[in-house]
């Protein structure tokens, strides 16, 4: 048995850490690049979403170099991100790829639990006693990875705006994530953010620098993945500016858990309220999150709010007609970028520009 | 009975499935309703936001009637089936139009969730009749008028698609021509119901496909139980119930009983794109069908030209087939 699964942000680093300290053999597919999205294109139907496409590239990659089990996380209607498995399954059948695929329920229920079950009959004939001992500890490793990975992104977009080199947080985020990656031990990974956070917090800053704040919102893949999005986070945050999201696996994780009582989780209740205004019902996916999310921020003063989907998005097409009437009530600038798999690298970033000028130009302006 | 006022109804999304229902109820109880002529023409199409090529269309309709009417009728519809819901795309469509109207403009935006328990279609519109000051009693005898009158179209549907012109066809006092005589191909035209009989989306595909011989078949002939044979066996439930009746009639329709099937779409359209690959892969990995299968897809092109090209190819890989068969 190898395990494989698909790459989202920095979710490779604790998914391996589960399959590693619970000793389950993965393969871990290669980093998305060029590549990973045309073999996903090329498999797929163009109005399908970017995110069908690259987790569908990641699969055929993996699989390709010897993976054979597809662990993938479940979800629900009404948008199509819930019926992804059941097109990707028949894809890489009629491509010839031999996999077997292991859902992780999306909401705990019995009748997910169930499914689970015989989805994992013959593979856990395949794991080992230490295997299954082990897998607990797994879990908590690769949570706290995530956390550790999370803390550290997030003091990262905080200090990118004040970096005097640019590029260099970036650098140093990078190399921080690859300590974390690599502790086998909780100790080591102890010590990795120990030595992680102050690599961030001790690079030369411009203190005096008051950057701009705005909010990422939009499709969760897209906001969560510098790859789909070609860095938009990093590019912003070179540009001056301070992103904040409120995208995290640990937010996703607490919610399909039901945690929702836990004060990150409960975020998300009151973006939802807000949304309200302009939106009489739960459109799903991230749709009345992001507009909610777009109302509150520009009452928190925030100066702009960058609004990422997928070309053909379902439920972030209905966001985005009515983000563009929130950013004329509230008067906040809101810029949509739909991404696809076109080459666009190039213009998100003049586009950014344009943005922040914008932004100084209001500023001035007030 | 004396007048109360206009309602609005955009020829748009199930427009094309429940014209005669709603129409109907609005009349009984004392109002007028007003429906939207359509755009015809690309420039007309208003692009408030980028989304499909239905959605944009009812943005169009919606804006064409919002100075004539009194209130415009937009139903919110989450679910009309009792497990499977509609596109996510439609539980916005009531907000999106209102912003798109920017005006003050009274839209009827009523849920339709029939997935809950205790739910039914009647106490929805028990209180769209309440929004408009019927009484109970007025809006119960309404509503069952307007099913009796839905039913009865319903009855004459398959008739009234091969024999009336599709702008003819949710006029409910035009009356069926006597039957012409029986056209060559049996042709399987599968596809959301505003695919497959708004004008401005298909440039008229049926009438085209009848001045070819084809007789048209669509999935309402097919009941619940075909459609559920054909998708039971899924390693996954598809949960929109249009996405179900379409990979279900697909299925069936390939597997024999007709001469050829046609699906519809149109650009944008998610539920189509993704289901799409999966019919097209899904039917390779099972070795194919024997049944000719054309896919169009429609977006804002209004040229025919290449639609009568491929539609009489088709034909004539139809009639081919039909005489290789015997």
């Amino acid at each position: 048995m190898k395990v494989t699964f698909p790459h989202l942000g920095s979710m490779h680093i604790f998914c391996k850490a589960i399959a590693e300290t619970a000793g389950i053999p993965y393969i871990l597919p290669p980093e998305t690049s060029r590549k990973t999205l045309t073999l996903g294109v090329l498999h797929s139907n163009e109005c399908i979403c970017l995110p069908f496409k690259m987790i569908l590239g990641n699969f055929i990659e993996a699989l390709q170099m010897g993976a054979d089990t597809i662990v993938m996380v479940g979800s629900g209607p009404p948008c199509r991100l819930g019926l992804y498995d059941l097109v990707q399954k028949v894809i890489l059948e009629d491509m010839g790829l031999h996999y077997r695929w292991l859902t992780i329920p999306p909401r705990l229920s019995w009748k997910a639990l169930w499914k689970n079950h015989e989805e994992t009959k013959e593979l856990r004939k395949e794991l080992s006693a230490k295997n299954v001992l082990f897998f607990p500890y797994g879990l908590w490793m690769g949570w706290k990875k995530m956390m550790a990975c999370e803390a550290l992104e997030k003091l990262a977009m905080k200090v990118r705006p004040m970096e005097l080199k640019k590029g260099e947080t970036q650098k140093r985020l990078k190399k921080a994530l690859s300590w974390v990656d690599e502790a086998k031990t909780p100790k080591a990974l102890e010590e990795a953010i120990r030595e992680g956070k102050p690599l961030l917090q001790k690079m030369e800053q411009d203190h005096s620098r008051i950057p701009f704040r705005v909010a990422i919102v939009g499709e969760l893949y897209t906001v969560m993945d510098p790859h789909i999005n070609r860095g938009v986070e990093q590019k912003l945050g070179e540009l001056g500016v301070e992103v904040t999201r409120t995208s995290w696996f640990s937010n996703h994780i607490l919610r399909s858990l039901r945690k929702n009582k836990a004060d990150r989780a409960s975020e998300r209740v009151r973006f939802f309220e807000a949304s309200k205004a302009y939106l009489g019902y739960d459109v799903g996916a991230e749709c009345n999150i992001s507009i909610g999310e777009a109302i509150l921020r520009s009452e928190e003063g925030y100066d702009g709010i960058v609004h990422l989907m997928p070309f053909a998005c379902m439920p972030e097409t209905t966001a985005s007609g009515i983000l563009t009437k929130v950013g004329r009530d509230r008067d906040i600038p809101i810029l949509t970028i739909i991404l696809d798999e076109q080459e666009i690298e190039g213009r998100i970033q003049t586009l950014l520009e344009a943005f922040v000028e914008m932004l100084e130009w209001k500023k001035r302006a007030a | 009975m004396e007048e109360k006022g206009r309602i609005g109804i955009p020829r748009a999304l199930m427009f094309y499935r429940y014209l005669p229902l709603w129409r109907t109820f609005f009349e009984r109880l004392g109002w007028r309703v007003m429906i939207s002529d359509g755009a015809r023409q690309k420039e007309k199409i208003i692009y408030f936001e980028d989304s499909c090529l239905p959605m944009k269309l009812l943005v169009t309709h919606a804006v064409q009637l919002k100075d004539k009417v009194d209130h415009l009728f937009i139903p919110r519809l989450v679910s009309i089936h009792r497990t499977y819901i509609m596109c996510p795309k439609f539980r916005g469509a009531p907000d999106i139009v209102r912003i798109a109207t920017e005006g003050n403009l009274s839209v009827i935006d009523e849920m339709v969730d029939l997935r809950e328990r205790g739910t039914s279609l009647f106490q929805s519109f028990l209180k769209i009749g309440e929004k408009l000051g019927a009484s109970t009693q007025e809006s119960k005898r309404a509503f069952r008028e307007a099913e009796k009158s839905f039913s009865k179209f319903q009855k004459d549907w398959v008739d009234r698609v091969n024999q009336l012109p599709a702008a003819k066809l949710f006029e409910t006092d035009v009356p069926l021509p006597p039957v012409r005589r029986k056209a060559p191909f049996r042709v399987a035209f599968i596809g959301h119901p505003y695919n497959l009989f708004d004008i401005d989306i298909n440039k008229d595909l049926l009438a085209l496909a009848k001045s070819l011989g084809m007789e048209i078949i669509t999935a309402d002939l097919l009941s619940e139980k075909e459609i559920n044979r054909e998708v039971s066996d899924l390693s996954k439930e598809i949960y929109w119930s249009s996405g179900r009746e379409i990979v279900g009639s697909l299925f069936h329709f390939l597997s024999g009983g007709v001469d050829g099937v046609i699906f519809l779409t149109s650009f944008k359209c998610g539920i189509d794109a993704l289901l799409q690959e999966f019919i097209k892969r899904r039917l390779k990995v099972r070795g194919g069908s024997s049944v000719p299968f054309l896919i169009l897809s429609f977006d804002e092109h209004t040229g025919r030209e290449g639609l009568t090209t491929r539609l009489e190819a088709f034909r004539d890989v139809v009639e081919q087939g039909k005489t290789d068969n015997t």
